[in-house]
């Protein structure tokens, strides 16, 4: 380009790079999916007192396709784990996810032969969100960190995920390498 | 007329004296009332036991004239039980007692009469344990049957549809049977994803086999199938239904549930009494003080407690409320769902139902998950300015309950997606064995608070709506008008509300006061004991079902005498209520699925416990 010669180096890079990471941090928009009781504390995020939209995340998609971070609100069941799996997949890059609660982060209360003891275990997890069930305030304080390592993203992490990854199928979750492999390269 | 007595044996153990993890005798039945001894005098040998326990009309039958008698009772116009309400099994290899195995457990009801039965049903322990089934007569057996099916391993003969219900269907085990562990692992929290170890973690989800998809029975596929779900906007939550269709006529559905299946009953039965509590909550996370209520009163009626008359009346202040909020949550989202432009009502409602939550959070600290109620009565007294808060919303939740109506029930969008929509006729909700605002939008006028009245709810005036045209429109009116009525309620709980404990002052069963501890040692050694050991519960077993939002919220707990319930079963009214979305949906519009879910008012975490 002509005029990254005219100016010192780094300049338009860097500005974009900020300027892209400023939209994303304040249009998040989540995927709209609830599991169990923190479902309901996130709706309640989403409705009259709590407002998300003041981090322009009200915008609750129901399409993975259209969503960029994953709320996972609440327990994950060995039933569920590959249609979380399989979402996550279908969700474009760049994509967070925010583990909520603490079933989401470690199994919490049920830690028995139906609940996945923490959903990082199928997909990588952002921020973990405390809480049994986190109050709205812990899921907007959430977003806050969330807001923090977006603002730190380079466009160097993205290119360097040269090629998209290749469809994962529900078999490949006993291995987990072909999920980690993007997220190493 | 027949003697029973002989088959009767008294309880060999007493409370108390029943070391932890000893289990003591089966519960057997004493006494006898009419319906036991018609059913004694009809079926004669048949019969094992028969007579009261802890006050409820318990028959031990045997399996081969099981059908026989539940077709009896539900013909008899003497018995005239015409709904089956639950149906459970209770495996018994770890009791020291010889007789068969595995028990299956029935609860009946007679609306007309107001009684319940509980028939008990030991099967033959040669082989595989089978059960035959009740579904020819009561057609809300189907799914309570494929569900002991699936977790218990019994097996049910001439069941029209034995599948498995919650857990996938590779799944290697039974789950709630007693050899079966627990499961789960210890969680590592140190770990990263670059940790070695790391790898082995995922093994616990199961291999997920890519196999054809396999049509529930009675689907065509020459029509068109489709998924709704588990992720879905409308399905409150991860219901899947498998939806055939023909152009944009419905020609069936199938529900696939146990996406959020969490193992409440097993988890239960390896807690403490006590300790189980704060499952509840997570049970029907939007009506969690009307479960703790449910479960407190039916460990109370084991332990045979009554609770002082305060915190009678807190319970109930909490359970209506509890039963706005949840109605609130679901009129929200079914506007939501039905009409698309709902918002607004989305964020009035919410708006209400937060001031329910921060009454809840002056109580006891937390919004939702609340542990408020305890065995014994609840946690804590209210404090001093709940009350002025409390009729504050009072009078502002009676104006807002009438600005709703305002906007719907005349609404031409509103009435025109809800009426006539999955209309069921009164035969049909009593035989699907549907509870709550389904019965009552069909005509059945029962309300488990006014005519089997727990909890202190015999003092309280107040109407139980009923319409009878059976379709969403009508469940909507009776929610609404169970809303105001809720109201009543808390004003007169308000105004009767006596000083005095807020819990029983039995230190086996209630920890003493925090300042006693400083200066009694007594004090001091039942707080320990009470909270390493827990408190032990006779032997016995009992089914106490109160009318939650939702409707009949039923604990079934069987104690074999030590400190956790050695078998703990739920019975959730949204599972129950769901197996209506197939008959409701058939022949209808696809578009109209999503009011059905809505006003069937589903929680998943109660469908699949
Ligand atoms: S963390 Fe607590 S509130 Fe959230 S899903 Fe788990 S049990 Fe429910």
């Amino acid at each position: 380009m002509g005029l990254e010669e005219k100016l010192p180096e780094g300049i338009i890079t860097t500005q974009l790079e900020t300027l892209v990471n400023w939209s994303r941090e304040n249009s998040t928009w989540p995927l709209l999916f609830g599991l169990a009781c923190c479902a309901i504390e996130m709706i309640a995020t989403g409705s009259a007192r709590h407002d998300i939209s003041r981090y322009g995340s009200e915008l609750f998609r129901a399409s993975p396709r259209q969503a960029d971070l994953m709320i996972v609100s609440g327990r994950v069941s060995n039933k569920m784990a590959p249609v979380i799996k399989r979402l996550y997949d279908q969700m474009s890059e760049p994509k967070w996810v925010i583990a909520m609660g603490i079933c989401a982060s470690a199994g919490g209360p049920f830690n028995n032969y139906a609940i996945i003891q923490g959903v990082d275990k199928i997909i990588p997890v952002d921020v973990y969100v405390p809480g049994c069930p986190p109050r709205p305030e812990s899921l907007l304080y959430a977003l806050d960190m969330l807001r923090k390592k977006q603002a730190k993203d380079t466009f160097r992490t993205y290119a360097n995920l040269n090629a998209p990854p290749p469809p994962v199928v529900p078999d490949d979750i006993e291995s987990l390498e072909a999920l980690r492999q993007p997220q190493l390269a | 007329m027949l003697n029973v007595s002989p088959r009767v044996r008294e309880y060999e153990t007493l409370p108390g004296l029943n070391p932890l993890g000893i289990p003591a005798v089966a519960p057997l039945p004493t006494g006898e009332s009419e319906d036991t001894n018609r059913l004694v005098e009809r079926f004669g040998d048949a019969i094992l036991a028969a007579g009261l326990h802890h006050g409820q009309q318990v028959v031990y039958v045997k399996p081969e004239q099981l059908v026989a008698l539940a077709e009896f009772a539900k013909r008899d116009p003497a018995l005239r039980y015409e709904a089956l309400i639950d149906v459970s099994a209770v495996d018994r290899s770890e009791l020291p007692i010889s007789d068969s195995r595995f028990h299956t457990v029935y609860q009946l009801r007679s609306y007309a009469r107001k009684q319940h039965l509980m028939v008990v049903c030991p099967l033959d322990d040669r082989g595989e344990p089978e059960a035959p089934s009740l579904a020819s007569v009561y057609q809300g057996a189907i799914w309570p049957e494929r569900e002991v099916w699936d977790l218990m391993g019994v097996h049910f003969a001439d069941h029209p549809d034995h599948r498995r219900i919650l857990m996938p269907e590779s799944w290697p085990n039974h789950p709630l049977q007693k050899q079966v562990p627990v499961g789960g692992e210890e969680v590592p929290f140190t770990l990263t994803w670059s940790d070695p170890e790391f790898e082995s973690f995922g093994k616990q989800i199961l291999a997920a086999e890519s196999k054809p998809p396999v049509l529930p029975p009675g689907m065509n596929i020459e029509n068109m199938i489709i998924n709704m779900g588990p992720h879905h906007p409308s399905t409150h939550g991860v219901l899947r239904l498998v939806v055939e269709l023909d152009g944009e006529t419905v020609v069936n559905v199938d529900a696939d549930l146990g996406y959020l299946h969490s193992g409440f009953e097993k988890t239960g039965e390896n807690k403490r009494y006590k300790d189980f509590v704060y499952y509840t909550d997570r049970m029907d996370y939007l009506s969690a003080m009307s479960n703790n209520m449910g479960y407190c009163l039916a460990v109370e009626k084991l332990l045979g407690v009554e609770i002082p008359e305060r915190a009678q009346v807190l319970r109930v202040i909490m359970a209506e409320l509890q039963r706005l909020a949840s109605h609130l949550f679901w009129l929200s989202t079914h506007v939501l769902d039905v009409s698309g432009t709902g918002m607004a009502l989305l964020m009035y409602a919410t708006r209400e139902r937060e001031r329910i939550l921060d009454l809840f959070e002056m109580a006891c600290g937390a919004r939702l998950t609340v542990g408020y109620m305890r065995i014994g009565g609840v946690s804590r007294d209210i404090p001093p300015a709940f009350l002025g808060h409390l009729e504050e919303f009072l009078k502002a939740m009676a104006i807002r309950i009438d600005e709703y109506e305002a906007m719907l029930t005349s609404g031409p969008l509103w009435q025109e997606r809800l009426q006539g929509i999955g209309k069921l006729t009164r035969d049909e909700v009593i035989n699907m064995g549907l509870t709550g605002p389904m019965l009552r939008g069909s005509g059945v006028d029962w309300d488990l608070r006014r005519d089997a009245p727990y909890g202190g709810y015999e003092n309280y005036d107040f109407k139980v709506p009923v319409f009878t045209e059976g379709d969403s429109y009508a469940r909507y009116l009776v929610r609404m008008e169970e809303m105001r009525q809720s109201l009543r309620i808390i004003r007169q709980a308000i105004d009767n509300l006596p000083d005095g404990p807020f819990r029983v002052e039995d230190r086996k069963i209630t920890p003493p006061p925090r300042a006693e501890l400083d200066i009694s040692m007594e004090a001091l050694i039942h707080h320990f004991k009470l909270m390493t050991e827990g408190f032990q519960v006779p032997p016995g077993m009992v089914y106490h079902g109160i009318e939650s939002s939702k409707g009949e919220l039923g604990f079934f707990i069987y104690s074999d005498g030590s400190a956790k319930p050695y078998r703990l079963h739920v019975r959730g009214p949204s599972f129950n209520n769901l197996y209506a979305i197939s008959k409701m949906s058939k022949g209808a519009m696809l578009s109209d699925i999503v009011t059905n879910i809505g006003s069937i008012d589903i929680v998943l975490g109660e469908v699949d416990r």
